[in-house]
């Protein structure tokens, strides 16, 4: 998994590129949980084919610590699969999922 | 032409689950499955793959089977770790507010939703778990 960070109006965007499963979950955890320090959290998704449920363990996790800290975790760019694995486990219900970063930043 | 079928029997540990991702990437190019078909494939055997390398002390070895039948691929996996039947797990509740959402049993819930006629049986000291993944999208 490549993580980099950028910004989006006050956001910090993790954009995460690769799959995230078991092999990578963790240390996706420790960076979104890092970055999460700072304020609000966009993870950009457009360039993650695939999420197991260890993957989305690591989502409830950053979007808990999120609510926890009164700050903000979303999700963009949600690809097909990805999708349906979101609505199959009621994530689209408790992360919310925007297309666009731009959308996500003025959420 | 019928869709080839595909057997592994692998150690049960972590670069186990990574090298079936791979293996089974390049048997869903070359059996020309779907993408959307092919990405819960993916899922489904990873789920229950890792679920045996992490938890099952004890569990030498992991095998998948699958035979493509008209409609569906018809997984089995078996290992040779203590008795444990994953699907006995209680369902998730996928209403949960996310304050009380547990972070558990997902993998399992993935597994029963994208998967038909999934059953548990302990066969001479193996686990066995089938199931059948439609081909249709």
């Amino acid at each position: 998994m490549e993580i980099s960070e950028t910004t989006e109006g006050t956001k910090t965007v993790a954009v995460l590129d690769g799959r995230l499963d078991t092999a990578t979950a963790a240390q996706t955890e420790t960076a979104l949980i890092g970055l999460l320090a700072k304020g609000g959290v966009i993870a950009d998704l457009a360039n993650v084919r695939y999420v197991s449920s260890a993957g989305l363990r690591v989502l409830l996790k950053a979007a808990k610590q999120a609510k926890t800290a009164g700050s903000t975790f979303a999700v963009v760019g949600l690809q097909a699969p990805v999708r349906e694995v979101f609505e199959i486990s009621g994530f689209d219900k408790i992360i919310p999922a925007f297309a666009t970063r731009a959308e996500a930043a003025a959420a | 032409m019928a869709r080839p079928a595909f057997h592994r029997r692998l150690p049960a540990t972590l670069e186990s689950v990574e090298e079936l991702a791979v293996a089974l990437e390049a048997y869903a190019e070359e059996a020309e499955i779907d993408m959307a078909v092919a990405a819960r494939l993916g899922l489904v055997v990873e789920e229950i793959a890792a679920n045996v390398a992490m938890h099952a002390a004890g569990a030498t070895y992991f095998t998948l089977d699958i035979t493509p039948s008209d409609d569906a691929l018809e997984l089995l996996l078996t290992d040779d770790g203590p008795a444990y039947n994953p699907l006995a797990r209680e369902e998730v509740d996928t209403e949960t507010a996310l304050e009380e959402r547990d972070v558990g049993g997902l993998g399992v819930h993935l597994v029963r939703k994208m998967t038909r006629d999934a059953r548990y049986e302990r066969q001479d000291g193996t686990n066995r778990l089938s199931c059948s993944l439609p081909l249709g999208s």
